[in-house]
């Protein structure tokens, strides 16, 4: 892809990150499996694949909503964040293996392949990512419609 | 037990899933002095009782969803593992368009790892600030031009492999016997112009190394150092010639002293790779079983061994291609073989980027790789399979065992960095050594122990997704009952607070 002069109108994409094997993980592939349903013409995109192989999905958008788990330990299994371009940061000193969003970001932005000025996260609090062929926690499932809801939320302010 | 009871704890846990749960549990004596120290690899849970009861054909597929990092190299054991469960040798042009998409899979992981992880290390440099050791950091030294040539090789390569293989994330191309497709004339002619480019590519990024940290005398002590050096035994794939070969061939192992200890098929791992599990983990740490487990430490009576870029060039005997063996030369003649430094695997990886890019210019250009003859169909009634690669972060296996249906009934994976475990251990053990006194952790122990772990390149549990928090790490010092002492944590700015 050829570096993109600045983008004629604002490019929406959704896009849903993690594993149907493993248990929670699935969360952020459902919701954006629905969010195909639920809004009419929104750019989706869903991958399992880790850090820098998200580049492409950096690429050509002018705002970028991820949906993924985020493991803190410090909520209860289905709590539902909403984070912003400030919370995605660069692990001081480089991240300890491969690399990331945040990463996948800044390239895309500054080697100028039209990557989005804002990123927001609807996180979800997973009880368990990695047992394989593990069920959903029952309250990750619940909170499928809400992160819709926030979703929706997110694109009427876009407009 | 009273040793375990005197032993404090320190443990250094990253809590964003972007490092994907790896731990560091650092155990200090009475004295405040090191202990011990290990590192944990958190593994998948459920894979075996996953996989019972599912067709081993289906594995292919679903060992290459389970990890985010490489599902080409799940894809490609498993897909040798069913050749030896059906007992079918695919013919020549199918092991050839197999190996010329994991070769491109190969240099599109080697490039990005030392671009955009170990740049941080040694393009940027191990004493600049915090905020700077990132990917921006990178950028900036070695100029935007030079970024988007990583990027667009990058995407040439994906592209490549999503042309002959399937979805990077989600390859299909293996089949028991053979590959799913030939690869067309206009298939080859895109791989042979790719690999040429790929070949000039890998020598810019030698030669990018060699101004940058060879020819840096402070980069070549940290590199020569004893804090990153271990005296191990080396494993890897070589071809009939002890050269390295990705794709297949026999294990080979060498002592820390460079001499071979053994050779052997995939099929026979069990006599030669034993796994330990300590009873403070739930991982398993790899030893060689006829050498003996002697604890976490190096030298000829301990079976710990050693895996990925270093181990595979000191586990061979010379390089099957000719820039990449120059390369090799050159490396050995500045280090002395075999290289025990750790942090040489940065090195290593970019002269496997040389070969990986060489042997897929080799292969592209066989006009064998055409043949449409790609697949043996089994005939046999399957029973037992075990299929080995060499993926980018070390010596992979696979083992089925299933009844004659096909149907699995057991499963086992060693991956790269179960192999690797017992080694990373000893150099977080090293470094903590020398970083740690009593309750207080200096910063400089994360960036030291960071830096070992980046030079392995963990693959911490196939971790997948990849959120950064703000705290991407904490210590935590603990006394003999697990109270904690005081908690250290890392903002993003690379302040160090203590609570």
């Amino acid at each position: 892809m050829e570096p993109s002069a600045a983008s004629e109108r604002l490019r929406v994409r959704l896009l849903g990150l993690g594993n149907e094997l493993l248990a929670d993980d699935a969360f952020g592939l459902l919701v954006a499996e629905r969010a195909a349903t639920w809004f009419p013409g929104l750019e989706v995109a869903r991958s399992s694949e880790a850090g820098l192989a998200l580049l492409d999905h950096f690429m050509g958008a002018s705002r970028l909503i991820i949906v993924d788990t985020l493991q803190t330990g410090k909520f209860a299994p289905g709590t539902l964040r909403l984070l912003g371009s400030a919370e995605l940061q660069a692990p001081p000193g480089g991240s300890l293996h491969g690399a990331g969003l945040w990463e996948a970001w800044q390239l895309a932005r500054h080697l100028g392949f039209g990557a989005p000025d804002e990123v927001f996260i609807v996180a979800v609090e997973p009880a368990d990512c990695s047992t394989v062929g593990g069920r959903m926690h029952p309250d990750v499932e619940a909170a499928i419609p809400e992160a819709l809801r926030r979703i929706g939320a997110l694109l009427e302010g876009s407009r | 037990m009273a040793e375990t009871a005197s032993r404090r704890r320190i443990t250094i846990d990253p809590v964003t899933r972007l490092e994907g749960h790896g731990r560091i549990e650092i155990f200090l004596d009475e004295q405040g002095a090191v202990d011990r120290a290990y590192f944990q690899v958190p593994e998948l849970r459920g894979f075996e009782k996953f996989a019972q009861g599912r067709p081993a054909e289906d594995m292919p597929q679903i060992t290459s969803r389970i990890c985010g990092v490489c599902p080409t190299a799940h894809h490609m054991a498993s897909t040798k593992a069913l050749d030896a469960l059906y007992q079918v040798e695919p013919p020549p042009a199918a092991k050839k368009i197999r190996e010329l998409i994991y070769s491109t899979f190969m240099i599109e992981d080697h490039a990005l790892h030392f671009y955009f992880l170990g740049g941080p290390d040694f393009i940027v440099g191990p004493q600049a600030p915090p905020a700077e050791r990132n990917v921006l950091g990178v950028i900036a030294r070695v100029g935007a031009e030079t970024g988007r040539k990583v990027i667009a090789m990058r995407r040439k390569l994906r592209d490549l492999i999503a042309l002959a293989g399937g979805k990077p994330a989600h390859p299909v191309f293996g089949l028991p016997g053979g590959v799913a497709k030939p690869l067309s004339k206009d298939d080859q002619q895109q791989f042979r112009s790719v690999a040429e480019e790929a070949v000039g590519f890998a020598q810019f990024t030698l030669e990018l190394f060699g101004k940058l940290v060879l020819e840096n005398s402070n980069y070549l002590e940290l590199i020569l150092s004893e804090t990153f050096t271990h005296r191990t035994y080396y494993m890897g794939l070589v071809d009939e010639r002890n050269r390295v070969n990705f794709y297949d061939g026999a294990i080979r192992v060498v002592t820390p002293e460079g001499h071979r200890y053994a050779r052997f098929g995939a099929g026979e791992y069990l006599d030669y790779i034993a796994e330990r599990v300590e009873p403070w983990s739930y991982m398993k740490f790899c030893y060689l079983k006829p050498v003996g487990w002697r604890g976490f430490t190096d030298g000829a009576e301990s079976g710990v061994y050693c895996v990925a870029p270093l181990a595979r060039l000191n586990a061979a005997e010379e390089l099957a291609t000719p820039l990449a063996q120059q390369a090799y030369a050159h490396y050995m003649a500045t280090l002395g073989r075999p290289v025990h430094h750790t942090l040489a695997n940065h090195w290593a990886r970019l002269i496997e980027l040389l070969y990986a890019a060489e042997r897929m210019k080799q292969l592209a250009d066989d006009p064998e790789i055409c043949s449409p003859h790609v697949r043996t169909l089994p005939s046999t009634t399957p029973h037992e399979g075990v299929g080995v690669v060499e993926a980018p972060r070390g010596t992979l296996i696979h083992h089925y065992r299933t009844d004659a249906r096909g149907i699995i009934q057991q499963a086992n994976l060693i991956v790269a960095t179960q192999n690797n475990a017992a080694r990373i251990s000893l150099s977080v053990e090293q470094a903590a050594r020398r970083l740690i006194s009593g309750r207080e952790v200096s910063e400089g122990l994360l960036n030291m122990v960071e830096m070992a772990f980046r030079a392995y390149d963990p693959c911490l549990g196939c971790a997948t997704h990849s959120l950064p928090g703000s705290m991407p790490l904490w210590v935590q010092v603990r006394d003999h009952r697990g109270r904690p002492l005081s908690t250290l944590r890392r903002d993003s700015d690379g302040t160090i607070r203590r609570q």
